[in-house]
């Protein structure tokens, strides 16, 4: 609901920023810090994903796409144009909201959810298969590789911050920041007059409109954002990883478990997609072990949360603690 | 009453009618849910839309609200054609609906929801809110106030349907049944609401079952009959026309 925040939320997120900070004092390894890397470039995703399907109840199924475009943007960007990573990665993330707007227009004006998610799905696969195709290029499913890191910095108090495969500590520290200023956007937009009439839209687009909110402009709007987030997390990903394929980085099934982290977590929570990122994403790790079965018990893993928590595990509440009764 | 009323002060602006419905048709699968309908409302003025179910009464609204579009005629309101505007921007000129199907915005507080409506005209989120209050209030839902709108029970919504409309601060309030089911002892209180609404200069079309409400606060009704309008006169008047004592009274006076 649209109300001020409480005071455990507030807790509970500033406890959390502590850990994701005060984890790489703690001396953890290279491979927890790639883990909770992966886990915040997820969570930007599914936060992104989230404000447009959970909160203002836009079915789409295409959102990879403009993790791809951000991505390939991003990195042609500072590998042609000699642009920096820091420049390219905004490049590559105007490039994916500015195609939100031009696939948003005609979507927005559908009114059945199964054309919406058809729609968005085959934009996105047209996405892929462009870059599949211009082998010139992307090299295709050779993969982009040399693609430049973030340059060194030189920051006061803390000294050089580097980002290598061999010290993660910047890409991680980097990875917050871009994840704390999406959810600081989210936030601040769903609080906002616009919040407001973003939820209005998800209850009832008729009543909305008829009270004075212009569906097209919210729509347009949120969907551009959200564009532009998911493009940032691509873009930091492409720098991060420093190869890009086409099945890797615009691949259905990134969309398939980004939906399942906001199912997974709760679909239009705030704190929804942060869980299931958390939760979906090092358990894909830690299931490793499995080997070939791995999938299996992940899917059952998914299958049994939604079942038994169909509104997520962020609306699930401790036991023992008073759910504040809600006059039914 | 209507010539006291001139808020633009254009001389002669106060007597053309705020709405002025001309020659509208609009038909749902080759069957015709309105034809040729024309009449005009002036300012400040209350009338009653009458007609037995499946009449247009609801299908009239939605022309002028802007939700459905019209197979032919036309509509102007204040001075304006509103041909091709979109619901939003007929709000914003000053059109206000609630629904005959009430559509709460469940998630939503019963202030909040009062909020959207609030915000056109405030800035700021604050100020928006303390004008849902109030016009929670004046609708008497202020012990709902904070309370999910899911929760509420179809009289309720439909306050809250009234309040989230005014709270816009329309020219001209559709009302669509607002009365239907809501409590009977509540029904004075609904009448002197509408009553008041009008001396602050607001223009009403209620559509209304009820012959007792249409007869203590419309000044005029017109009577609809398969999308075509059949009688239109004083409330007194048209409970007397024969065609409207046929279709409807009839069994209306006994239901
Ligand atoms: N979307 C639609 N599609 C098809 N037919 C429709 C649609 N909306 C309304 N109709 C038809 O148009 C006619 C007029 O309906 P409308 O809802 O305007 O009646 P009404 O006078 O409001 O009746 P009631 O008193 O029952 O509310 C009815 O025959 C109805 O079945
Ligand atoms: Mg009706």
């Amino acid at each position: 609901m649209f109300q001020p925040l409480r005071l455990n939320a507030l807790l509970t997120a500033v406890v959390a920023a502590l850990v994701v900070l005060g984890l790489p004092l703690l001396g953890v390894g290279s491979y927890v810090l790639h883990v909770m890397i992966l886990i915040m470039i997820f969570a930007i995703f599914a936060v992104a994903y989230n404000l447009v399907t959970g909160y203002l109840g836009l079915k789409t199924f295409g959102h990879h796409a403009f993790f791809g475009l951000g991505a390939y943007g991003s990195a042609l960007i500072s590998i042609h144009l000699g642009i920096g990573a820091w420049a390219s990665l905004w490049i590559g993330a105007a490039l994916a909201a500015a195609f939100g707007l031009f696939i948003g227009l005609p979507i927005l004006r559908i009114k059945s959810m199964a054309h919406v998610a058809v729609v968005t799905l085959a934009f996105a696969e047209i996405v892929r298969l462009s870059c599949s195709n211009l082998k010139g290029l992307t090299r295709g499913e050779l993969g982009l590789w040399g693609i430049p890191a973030f340059q060194a910095l030189h920051l006061p108090l803390v000294g050089e911050v580097v980002f290598s495969p061999a010290n993660k500590i910047g890409y991680y520290y980097l990875a917050a920041l871009l994840l704390g200023m999406t959810l600081l956007a989210t936030a601040v937009i769903l609080r906002s007059k616009i919040g407001l009439a973003i939820l209005a839209i998800r209850d009832g687009e008729d009543a909305a409109e008829s009270l004075g909110v212009n569906l097209t402009r919210i729509k347009l709007g949120v969907f551009a954002v959200s564009a532009f987030m998911v493009g940032v997390a691509g873009a930091f990903y492409a720098h991060y990883v420093g190869i890009l394929t086409p099945s890797a980085a615009i691949g259905a099934d990134l969309m398939i478990l980004v939906i399942a982290m906001v199912l997974v977590g709760g679909l239009g929570t705030f704190a929804g997609p942060l869980v299931g990122a958390v939760l979906l994403t090092s358990s894909a790790e830690s299931l490793r072990f499995l080997d070939q079965y791995r999938l299996l018990v992940y899917g059952g893993l998914i299958v049994l949360i939604v079942l038994f928590a169909p509104r997520g595990l962020a609306s699930l509440r401790l036991p023992g603690r008073r759910v504040p009764e809600r006059p039914a | 009453m209507a010539e006291e009323r001139r808020d633009d002060g254009i001389p002669g602006q106060a007597l053309t009618p705020l709405v002025e419905v001309s020659g509208l048709s609009v038909e749902f699968g080759g069957i015709a849910a309105v034809h040729e309908l024309t009449f005009a409302v002036s300012r400040c003025e209350i009338v009653a839309l009458m007609g037995p179910n499946g009449a247009g009464k609801t299908t009239t609204f939605h022309l002028i609200a802007g939700a459905r579009q019209p197979g032919s005629g036309r509509i102007m309101f204040d001075g304006r054609d509103l041909a091709g505007l979109r619901p939003d921007a007929r709000c914003r000129l000053g059109v206000a609906r609630t629904f005959q199907i009430t559509q709460p915005f469940q998630e939503l507080s019963v202030t909040e929801n009062v909020m959207v409506g609030a915000m056109m005209h405030h800035k700021r989120l604050p100020d928006a809110r303390a004008a849902a209050r109030r016009y929670v209030e004046l609708v008497g839902l202020a012990d709902k106030a904070d309370a999910p709108a899911k929760g509420l029970s179809t009289g309720q919504r439909k306050r809250l349907e009234l309040a989230r409309a005014i709270a816009t601060r329309p020219k001209l309030l559709l009302m669509d049944e607002v009365t239907g089911g809501i409590d009977q002892k509540s029904i004075p209180g609904m009448i002197e609401l509408v009553r008041r609404l009008r001396e602050q200069g607001l223009t009403v079309i209620m559509i209304e079952h009820n012959m007792r409400v249409i007869g203590e606060v419309a000044d005029r009704a017109i009577f609809m009959n398969r999308g075509v309008k059949i009688a239109e006169g004083t409330p007194a008047d048209i409970a007397r026309h024969p065609d409207v004592i046929d279709l409807y009274l009839g069994d209306a006076a006994h239901g």
